[in-house]
């Protein structure tokens, strides 16, 4: 796959090291500014280039039409929104991933066409999240379109869950638990006789509407009240459960 | 109408300026307060507001939500490119004029909705007709 990368700050450069494993990569990396170009072409040698990745001209140099790929991870959302849709329209490059740092310039950027947007703030949070006990379900990852997601489960002192094999709980619809790490880092699959313990992790397949109904089974009794403070998801799982 | 300018510079206050002689609503937005100062005159009965052309909350302030244009002016083609599709795609504005430094933005963009033109172009074809004296 050929793979234009428009911005080479910490996300472009290590999404570039990254792509560099897989030989069947051939990538260019585009940034503006000189001085941080130069210092990475002595480190990865003629895939960086300078230049201005929101320019027809330039990008026609890199190489644009014969992309699969357009990345556009500057810290700008005009600019990274301008890179994808020249590279969309222009050249038509398969697939666009913008980044965005204002959150609500989401739904634009998908409004106009561009196949995929990652948020770095909204990524830190979640690894914030995931680092914070009082945290039982932290979405980790959208599955786009079916409507699931990718959630981190932690199983608390006290709550349904906790000593309860997996086969016995009454878990949400669609739920899949696909991985539990164990307090002491041991990873294993589980099975439907897999009994979970206080301080678990787990990484699981949900519906994304039932999260709260997770958050009923894997919090301690204190825990509860504090979770459904004004919380949209604990009110679809109430009306959920009172069905 | 009501008019949103983003971009207070020469060209941005001009046309401000010029709409305002003619009775529309105009409200100007750049992120430099200076600029306001400099180019609009006390005589000016349109809103200025300070921020930035592409901040949601600076647009909902000037009203983009019930103006009838909307002009990206500012020197940045990038950030008068989104403050355009903001104004089109989430607040609606039925008339959309955007500043596009570079012709082949300028091109794209109006295929894509815009209403676009080009500074470049504009002057270079008045420099040519000027040394050809057309």
């Amino acid at each position: 796959m050929y793979i234009v990368i428009v911005g080479a700050g910490m996300v472009g450069y290590g999404l570039a090291l990254e792509l560099l494993k897989f030989p069947d990569h051939e990538v260019v990396l585009i940034e503006d500014d000189p001085v941080r170009a130069e210092e990475l072409r002595e480190e990865l040698g003629e895939m960086v280039v300078l230049g201005d990745g929101t320019e027809v001209v330039f990008l026609e140099e890199a190489g644009a039409a014969r992309a699969d790929l357009l990345v556009a991870v500057t810290r700008d959302d005009g600019r990274n929104l301008v890179a994808c849709q020249i590279g969309k329209h222009w050249f038509h490059v398969d697939r666009t991933i913008a980044r965005v740092s204002d959150p609500r310039n989401e739904p634009l950027f998908k409004t106009l066409g561009i196949d995929a947007t990652v948020s770095v703030a909204a990524a830190a949070l979640a690894q914030i999240e995931t680092s914070l006990p009082e945290h039982i379900v932290v979405p980790l990852m959208r599955l786009q379109g079916s409507g699931l997601e990718v959630v981190d489960l932690h199983v608390q002192e006290g709550s349904p869950a906790e000593g309860t094999a997996i086969k016995d709980l009454a878990l949400p619809y669609q739920t899949v638990i696909s991985l539990v790490v164990g307090i002491d880092g041991t990873p294993r699959i589980p099975t439907a006789d897999t009994i979970f313990r206080a301080g678990d992790e787990a990484v699981a397949v949900i519906d994304q509407q039932a999260e709260g109904q997770l958050r009923e089974i894997f919090a301690g009794p204190h825990m509860t009240d504090a979770e459904s403070d004004g919380d949209a998801e604990q009110a679809t799982a109430d009306s959920a459960g009172g069905a | 109408m009501k008019v949103v300018i983003v971009g207070c510079g020469r060209v941005g206050s001009h046309v401000a300026l010029r709409l305002d002689g003619d009775g529309h609503e105009v409200t100007v937005i750049d992120n430099d307060p200076k600029q306001l100062r400099r180019f609009l005159p006390s005589s000016f009965n349109g809103q200025t507001f300070t921020g930035s052309a592409t901040d949601h909350r600076v647009l909902v302030e000037a009203g983009v939500e019930r103006t009838n244009a909307f002009l990206a002016l500012t020197p940045g083609d990038n950030r008068n490119v989104l403050a355009s599709q903001i104004a089109k795609h989430v607040y609606n504005v039925e008339t959309v004029v955007t500043r596009l430094a570079d012709p082949f933005r300028a091109e794209l963009f109006q295929r894509l909705g815009l209403r676009t033109f080009s500074p470049t172009n504009i002057g270079a074809d008045l420099a040519y007709d000027a040394l050809l004296g057309t």
